[in-house]
């Protein structure tokens, strides 16, 4: 079952919503740092943390943009094939080191970088695989 | 990083597995319904019935635990590195895919596997 090729509005959806992703991670991270001191061993420590995270703006941001991540995905894959739609979209693989670059001031090794591809280069397969191996047993 | 890489990896294994198990339960009760949907009125009554399986329930249930686990795990470590060892869930969905669903995984697929597992592997290294 092949839908369209992917025309210039699914391509900019696509990259829209690889940001989204990316951003929808950033902001997890921002909810996650104040609670970054806390160490969790027992229950309480748990509510604690929880009472943290919850009441932090930047998780109801990142819910926010999960779900219109999630709107956005879905309109994608009404209009292309899953196994076209995840290659264009794992570029998030390298959006998100780049804004924890930019934004966080992580660092990024070149060893770091050589295992980034491996990752990419196995979510590409994974996915055009999972399209070829369905035409096969059909 | 302070806290020990392979604790971390632990962590994103179990979160990564729980959302594992949520899209299991989502797929299995979605496959139960059938998948006649052509008008806004059919996707409400498809929701609807979505909403009446326990089992989405108790993959919802599964995927806040992921969640607190994620959230958890990125108070203590980069972003890039718990979003890149987070790309594993693809690994356990080929698994889960094969031995649970049954589905057919063929040689490229598990190629990508391998490639991911490797990936993973050098992140772990360099940020020991």
């Amino acid at each position: 079952m092949s839908k369209k090729k992917v025309t210039l509005k699914i391509l900019l959806f696509l990259i829209a919503s690889d940001f989204l992703e990316t951003f929808s991670q950033f902001f997890f991270k921002k909810t996650a740092i104040p609670a970054s001191g806390l160490d969790v061993k027992n229950i309480p420590d748990a509510l604690i943390f929880l009472n943290t995270v919850f009441f932090s703006p930047y998780l109801w941001i990142a819910f926010l943009l999960v779900f219109l991540t999630f709107v956005l995905w879905s309109t994608i894959l009404s209009k292309i094939d899953l196994s076209v739609a995840v290659p264009i979209a794992s570029f998030s693989y390298i959006l998100v080191p780049l804004v924890s670059i930019i934004f966080l001031h992580e660092k990024v090794s070149a060893l770091d970088w050589t295992g980034i591809i491996f990752i990419l280069i196995g979510v590409i397969f994974v996915s055009i695989s999972a399209h070829k191996d369905g035409a096969a047993t059909q | 990083m302070k806290t020990n890489v392979l604790f971390i990896i632990s962590l994103i294994v179990l979160a990564a597995s729980f959302d594992t198990i949520n899209q299991l339960l989502l797929k299995n009760s979605i496959n139960s319904l059938g998948s006649n949907i052509n008008s806004i009125k059919k996707v409400i009554v498809f929701i609807g019935k979505l909403l009446l399986i326990p089992q989405v329930w108790i993959g919802f249930f599964f995927c806040c635990l992921s969640l607190g686990i994620w959230l958890f795990v990125l108070s203590k470590a980069d972003l890039n590195f718990a979003f890149c060892a987070d790309s594993m869930h693809y690994i356990f969905i080929a698994l889960a895919s094969r031995f649970i669903l049954k589905e057919k995984v063929g040689l490229w697929r598990w190629v990508g596997t391998a490639s991911i597992i490797v990936g993973i592997i050098l992140l772990t290294i360099s940020n020991r």
